[in-house]
């Protein structure tokens, strides 16, 4: 379909935007191993020769990284599950029903992200504690997955509309109930779209900490953001250490890239064609 | 909430007066063992800000308080930047308010005015009475009864490079006049004579108060903004002056981190300022690179080449500087009010307020500052401190620096704007704000 | 609609379906008689469960129907109430909070400084988001046609950029961005001619916003890249093959064939960054942080946030967050119903 060099030029098109927008990224881990005096030297250092591993060891010293890392994995499982399963049904229901209160439903949905969320912490959490879900995983994965549901209704929503509906009942002539339809069907090819919507509500449950610094106020029960920024904000007499709060920042974002190794597969994976022959 | 708080403050008017009638003698109107009994079992929670209370100080409060109760002392550590909003949130809330608070002093007014804190005016003596830092025990005042306690103060000073002012012959001022010339004369196109961010209120307004203005006064029972009272105007007209002439700090700068702009940067073996003000803990940053035993680097002081003084005022002596630092309370929605006195009597014992200046920190009990050490550090924290100033003991003084307006006020005198317009339209915005 | 070179497929209709009639729809299939017969048994067994499966659709949304009235309802009826209300740290410490019918908005409505930031988010929300679409467009686009490595590594990069803690990312830019030691300058500085050493990104306002904006940017692409591709994804290579075969070139695929199938996702990933390029927080104040907090470099964000955390009006700051909510219905209003309008036909 195309000529050699064309792909090769796309190619390098390619590497050249993942270099550029991994640069950050790099920065990030070139600083953890540098010093900070030399990170503030005028004259960058590009490469982290005569680096070391200390800021790393230092930054995991006091023991607080284990159980921040417990907190942030149960609360993003919790949110990136629930919010699934929850807002898979709600888009299946709208892309493939029509019902009463089908429209208010999907204007909600979209209404309710449209609110700024600064001004809602006393609300928040006044609500947990009349509930009696102050610095519980569950008080802060309900806010969350709220938070991250609407999206993935309208996100699956697009990707369920996509998938013809003659796709299913071609398999339902051929004697698969309904459910088994969907199942064989549908939810393989929508795949992608749970694999986008859960990297995204995985991210957002990751990295949340606005949130999280008011419901979870007990040092004992912190997650990951709230350590990072415990780092950032180390002390009044004492400097900010930043090859230490990078090194913080590194172990932060690994299981991230971890979760997204063992899923992306799933985003590409022969999906369509298969199935349309079916 | 109001009925309580007002009734509290009846029985409170009470027992001073009784303890006026034993002719001072403040032991008859408490009793600490009292407290303990009613206390024994209770596990309480202790908010501290940010770091600055070392590990070892924080394991003798808890030893301590579990010996004297039996119970378990839960220290909590919240970031000052994000603090707000979690005693916004918390201490109403007396299921899970932290029961002893440890808030920012220029907080305290906006706190205790709105009734978060426990009258203890009856403890005020036992903790160390007029031996207290006043400055710090008045703005946790309302109506003359104690709600926040002192807890440590710090005071900002100057540091500068000796090897640069001798090599340009400049002396060290001892005036204000003095200084802004100083600064000018070793200001170069790569360094600063005088390093100070546009929008660093915190420093800036030491100019304000050596020229003999405040930042807001009480008028006819309200507070007024007063930046645009002739003293004020005179201050930040020689503060506008001196950063033209000797900071290259940019004016959207506020007070981070100054001193990493007097050590000798990496690339360049020199430094960015020959003078910065900056908190009396800087000391532990400034200094020549070493090779840390752990494999990094860290600064070490050299007296060859570095030196403090106090910022001096308009007429020589010392200038009133901010007087940095924090207050304590017992929060109001709290269930073991019995038990948080006990925790206060431990921290106002003379142990604990030693082991605090033993660390560098102001202690709250003046009586200990000799525990700071005699070293120059030491001497200019407490020259320095003498002089020192708060903020205005408004209701809402907590809006007026949450709501940015000081650092959006200083950044725009830095950046060369009319000061007495400047000050007048700032009057203006600050006003609503300064009553709560 | 039409294609000269296939008809797109278009959204299946939802009326059509839920009445889920395979007789009528059968002939896709080359049949056998076994088929049709378990067919028509399908079709009685659908006509059983018909009033079943009128219900269906309502057990499905349940789940985040609740969900979302937990989470974000109540939330958002006190933060109504307390818009009409006077409500300071006095309130929060318990006492009254008088109603005061509309006075927190027409105060709010009548602050030079809320106009001034409102017009400027918008103009900043048009701004990043219309760039970050086209980028991220352009980018899905591009992982559909190169050879597995790029894409890998360009998905790679994407994802690493992605799941930066947002501490950490504003970190690093805000050095990248640094007056004296950052790297932007000190590569800038090297262009013979051009002497950027010191220059000051965040001092003045518009650059202060064009950092944010590549930042903003930089951070957003990655999503709307990932679902764009996902959607290109679900498009059957028959299709493309096809079209290819019958000789249409690429922009014509482009524009009659991809667009039209990944309409849903592009037009829900446009809205979605919309709403959150109005109302971004985190890194605008970050970056406050490392610039200036002054009013100038307000967003709606920081404005709401300075005005409730940090001056502790609550109740104007949640006259605020509710004038947001009413302006971004008003700007999207007409997409919202456009995407109703799609969605119904």
């Amino acid at each position: 379909m195309k000529t050699g060099l064309q792909r090769h030029t796309l190619n390098l098109v390619a590497i050249t935007l993942a270099l550029i927008w991994v640069f950050p990224v790099y920065w990030m881990l070139n600083s953890a191993m540098l010093p900070n005096r030399t990170l503030q030297s005028f004259t960058p250092t590009f490469v982290p020769f005569g680096g070391s591993f200390r800021n790393f060891r230092s930054a995991i010293s006091d023991g607080s990284f284990a159980s921040a890392l417990g907190m942030s994995i149960s609360i993003t499982l919790i949110v990136v599950f629930f919010c699934l399963v929850f807002a898979f049904l709600g888009a299946l229901a709208i892309s493939r029903f029509r019902f009463k209160g089908r429209k208010s439903f999907l204007i909600a949905v979209l209404l309710i992200q449209m609110l700024p969320a600064e001004a809602l912490f006393i609300a928040q959490y006044k609500m947990m504690t009349s509930l009696g879900l102050l610095n519980s995983i569950i008080g802060v994965s309900i806010i969350y997955i709220a938070a991250v549901v609407p999206f993935t209704v309208w996100m699956l929503r697009g990707f369920v509309a996509g998938i013809p509906a003659e796709l299913e009942e071609a398999a339902m002539v051929d004697g698969l109930s309904r459910v088994q339809a969907f199942m064989r069907i549908t939810f393989p090819l929508l795949a992608p779209g749970l694999v986008a919507s859960g990297v995204y509500a995985f991210l957002q449950a990751w990295n949340e900490f606005t949130v999280a610094l008011i419901l979870l106020p007990e040092e004992s029960s912190r997650t990951l953001p709230l350590w990072l920024r415990g780092f950032v904000q180390a002390s009044a007499t004492r400097e900010t250490d930043w090859g230490e709060v990078m090194a913080a920042s590194t172990l932060v974002a690994v299981p991230v890239i971890i979760f997204f190794l063992i899923v992306q597969g799933r985003m590409t994976a022969g999906l369509v064609s298969g199935a349309v022959k079916g | 909430m109001k009925k309580k708080l007002s009734a509290v403050a009846a029985a409170t008017a009470a027992a001073l007066v009784l303890a006026g009638c034993t002719s001072g003698d403040t032991n008859e109107s408490v009793d600490p063992s009292e407290d303990a009994s009613a206390a024994a079992g209770a596990n309480i929670t202790l908010w501290l800000m940010g770091g600055d209370t070392p590990e070892a100080l924080r394991e003798y409060l808890r030893t301590e308080y579990a010996d004297a109760t039996g119970g378990t002392l839960t220290i909590e550590e919240q970031g000052w930047g994000d603090a707000l909003s979690s005693l916004t949130t918390a201490l109403p809330d007396s299921d899970n308010t932290p029961d002893v608070v440890e808030i920012g002093n220029t907080w305290s007014p906006t706190f205790t005015t709105v009734g978060a804190f426990s009258d203890i005016s009856d403890m005020y003596q036992e903790l160390g009475g007029d031996s207290l830092l006043q400055s710090f025990v008045e703005v946790g005042k309302v109506d003359g009864a104690n709600y926040a306690m002192p807890y440590y103060f710090g005071s900002r000073y100057n540091f500068y490079r000796k090897d640069i002012y001798e090599a340009a012959g400049v002396a060290v001022p001892t005036t204000l006049g003095e200084f802004s010339e100083a600064a000018a004369a070793l200001t170069t196109s790569s360094m600063s004579g005088f390093y100070i961010g546009g929008s660093d209120w915190r420093n800036g307004i030491s100019w304000i108060f050596a020229n003999g203005g405040e930042l807001a006064e009480v008028q006819d029972g309200q507070w007024v903004s007063t930046l645009s009272s002739p003293n004020s105007v005179k201050g930040l007209e020689m503060l506008q002056d001196l950063y033209s002439t000797s900071s290259l700090a940019p004016a959207t700068e506020s007070d981070s981190t100054p001193w990493v702009n007097i050590n000798d940067n990496e690339s360049t073996g020199a430094p960015e300022a020959a003078t910065i003000i900056a908190p009396s803990w800087a000391s532990c940053c400034i200094g020549d690179p070493i090779e840390l035993e752990d494999g990094g680097v860290g600064t070490q002081w050299n007296d060859d080449v570095f030196g403090v003084f106090v910022l001096p005022g308009v007429n020589g002596g010392a200038a009133p500087v901010f007087a940095g630092g924090s207050n304590i309370a017992i929060s109001a929605a709290s269930k073991n009010q019995e038990a948080a006195r006990v925790l206060m009597r431990i921290i106002f014992s003379e142990t604990y307020q030693t082991m605090l200046a033993e660390n560098g920190l102001g202690p709250a009990n003046l009586d200990y500052t000799a525990a700071l050490g005699d070293n120059q550090f030491a001497a200019a924290l407490i020259a320095s401190a003498a002089d020192s100033k708060l903020t205005p003991a408004a209701p809402g003084w907590a809006a007026v620096e949450g709501s940015g307006l000081l650092e959006e006020f200083f950044g725009k005198v830095a950046a060369g704007g009319d000061v007495a317009t400047l000050a007048a339209e700032y009057d203006a915005l600050i006003n609503p704000l300064l009553n709560g | 609609m039409s294609s000269p070179v296939l008809p797109p497929q278009r959204t299946p209709e939802p009326a059509a379906v839920a009445d889920w009639s395979p007789v009528a729809r059968g002939s896709h299939v080359n049949q056998t008689p076994e088929q049709r017969e378990a067919a028509v048994k399908a079709a009685a067994a659908a006509r059983r469960s018909k009033r079943r499966a009128r219900l269906l659709p309502h057990w499905l949304v349940i789940p985040a129907v609740a969900i979302l009235a937990v989470g974000t309802g109540y939330p958002t009826l006190w933060q109504l109430w307390t818009s009409l209300h006077e409500y300071g740290l006095r309130q929060q410490f318990g006492q009254p909070a008088p109603f005061v019918w509309f006075a927190n908005y027409t105060q709010l409505l009548s602050d030079s400084q809320f106009w001034a930031v409102l017009i400027r988010s918008l103009v900043f929300c048009f701004v990043a988001a219309s760039i970050t679409l086209l980028i991220g467009i352009a980018f899905a686009v591009l992982m559909s046609h190169v050879g597995k490595g790029p894409r890998l590594t360009l998905q790679i990069a994407l994802l690493l950029a992605w799941s930066m803690p947002i501490v950490a990312s504003m970190t690093v830019w805000t050095w990248l961005f640094d007056r004296r030691r950052g790297v932007v300058n000190y590569v800038l500085d090297m262009i013979p001619g051009v002497a950027m050493n010191r220059y000051n990104w965040l001092e003045d306002p518009l650059s202060f916003f064009a950092v944010a904006a590549i930042i903003v940017i930089w951070m957003s692409v990655p999503f709307v890249a990932f679902s764009i591709y996902a959607g290109l994804t679900q498009i059957p290579e028959e299709v493309m093959e096809a079209s290819a075969l019958d000789g249409a070139s690429g922009s014509q695929r482009l524009r009659l064939i991809i667009l039209p199938m990944i309409k849903p996702v592009i037009a829900i990933v446009m809205l979605l960054q919309v709403i959150w390029d109005l109302r971004v927080f985190a890194q605008i104040r970050l970056l406050q942080d490392a610039g200036s907090s002054a009013t100038d470099y307000d967003l709606l964000g920081t404005y709401i946030f300075k005005l409730g955390t940090g001056a502790q009006n609550f109740a104007g700051a949640s006259a605020a967050s509710v004038m947001v909510l009413l302006i971004t219905i008003t700007i999207s209003w007409w997409y919202v119903r456009k995407l109703l309008r799609e969605d119904a036909s």
